[in-house]
């Protein structure tokens, strides 16, 4: 990671470092395990479902399969990433995502003045994350019922089949507007590349994090 | 961890402060989660309701119609690499194994014999369902007995003319009275898609039970498991568990 130089800015006193950490290791090895697993399944599970695409590929029984397995194995990164001693930055950042401020329901409409600055994500960004890990369990409970369930479950199963259908737009939708803000936001998508993001940018976007990464909880 | 109430000093202008904060993200997630088991509870019967209605607003999108969930569409499963295209006119149902006779049926064989029609719905085993398909054919009692099934003779492996798909009956399974050897489908031959020309049909059982391109019925003397039975489905894949 390069130091960037700022001219023109006006700081004062520079600092020692121009970036911050956002990420470790270890958020970035669950977040990127994570993503290829979603994207694999988003691909194999449009096999499954769209008719046209079951038609060209066929193979179904093994296209199962790979969903399958794939689909069970969703959560393993998560649940490693907070099971070792490795886990206290994923967890503090997982508290985030819980905790809502004003600020954070202020990012929604951005043209009133925020009530609040923001702390290290946006409402936006705590929003997804809610999506994206309540459909993970809604996905997983239902693709194990749908393949998993004994026979005399089939009204159950028959509700799983319609939850899964439809988590698989939403997620799908959830999924390409993750990608598409990221591709826009070319800072943020760097620090999950590299883990780290300037400061300068996060003073301006995330205060309330700065001042918790001066602190020592970044 | 923190309190519920997130109202706001306006007079804080201390900019980095934290703001009182309240426990949204689990909430949300556990919305979702309930959501889900809601869905899972009562899907069959707002699938059941709405299912009509879904499948007219999906055929009203074309090609975008495959992705509205809960119609009541057939989903087209192919274990290989394509569907097989096989020739009406020269198609032949082999029944052989433990029989007095070997038959080799043509389609107008099949429509020589007495004929069944059907309405009854297609169950799949992950949980969609088509209800009133009508189907026509021969019921494979009759094909059974045309051809004699021999003494130890209790069990039926079917063959697809993929090349891959097989399944199994028992010999006491396949006497049933809706267990048709179907040539026609929703008012047509059967097409390529649903596995035509000529497929099986097992009413009190599952999909994957209904085998299509039916080439080739072998009559054994014990059940072997078929194609997705190897992959752990039930060998007895009575809907709902049970006959």
């Amino acid at each position: 990671m390069s130091l960037q130089a700022r001219p023109g800015t006006d700081q004062p006193a520079p600092r020692p470092r121009t970036t911050l950490e956002r990420f470790d290791k270890v958020e970035r090895a669950v977040h990127w395990t994570t993503a290829v697993l979603m994207l694999e399944l988003i691909a194999t599970g449009a096999i499954l479902y769209i008719p046209s695409i079951a038609l060209v590929v066929g193979h179904r029984g093994i296209v199962e399969n790979i969903h399958v397995y794939s689909g069970l194995a969703l959560l393993l990164p998560l649940i490693v990433g907070v099971a070792g001693p490795w886990r206290e930055r994923l967890v503090r950042d997982l508290r985030r995502f819980d905790r809502w401020t004003a600020a954070d329901w202020d990012w929604f409409h951005p043209k009133r003045r925020p009530r609040a600055p923001l702390g290290k994500f946006n409402g936006g960004q705590k929003a997804e994350a809610a999506f994206v890990g309540g459909g993970m369990v809604v996905m997983l409970a239902t693709g194990v019922l749908m393949r998993f369930a004994p026979p005399s479950w089939i009204n159950w199963q028959q509700g799983a089949t319609l939850v899964h259908d439809i988590g698989f737009i939403a997620i799908a939708i959830g999924v390409v507007g993750h990608i598409y803000i990221a591709l826009n936001s070319p800072e943020q998508l760097k620090s999950m590349l590299t883990g780290r993001i300037s400061r300068s940018w996060a003073a301006k976007r995330t205060p309330i994090w700065v001042k918790e990464a001066d602190e020592g909880k970044p | 961890m923190s309190d519920d109430d997130h109202n706001d000093d306006p007079s804080d202008d201390d900019r980095t402060e934290p703001a009182p904060s309240t426990h949204v993200g689990r909430r949300a997630v556990l919305g979702i989660a309930t959501l889900g088991a809601a869905g899972i509870a009562f899907g069959a019967s707002i699938d059941n309701a709405v299912g009509g209605t879904l499948t007219r607003i999906s055929s009203d999108l074309g090609g975008l119609g495959a992705l509205v969930p809960g119609a009541d569409e057939f989903r087209i499963y192919t274990v290989t690499g394509s569907i097989p295209i096989i020739s009406p006119a020269s198609y032949r149902l082999t029944v052989d194994g433990m029989v007095d006779q070997r038959l080799d049926l043509s389609v107008d064989d099949l429509r020589s014999m007495k004929r069944t029609k059907l309405v009854h719905y297609f169950q799949c085993v992950t949980g969609w369902r088509v209800p009133s398909v009508h189907w026509e054919g021969v019921r494979l009692a009759d094909v059974l007995d045309r051809a004699g099934v021999q003494r130890g003779g209790t069990a039926l492996r079917f063959f697809s003319g993929d090349g891959v798909y097989t399944e199994s009956l028992t010999i006491s399974q396949a006497q049933l009275p809706d267990v048709l050897v179907a040539d026609r489908m929703i008012g047509n031959d059967v097409t390529p898609e649903h596995g035509g020309p000529v497929r099986l049909y097992v009413a009190p059982m599952y999909g994957y039970k209904s085998i299509k391109w039916l080439d080739r019925i072998e009559v054994i003397n014990e059940v072997i498991p078929g194609y997705w039975e190897n992959y752990g489905y039930a060998v007895n894949g009575w809907i709902g568990g049970s006959p």
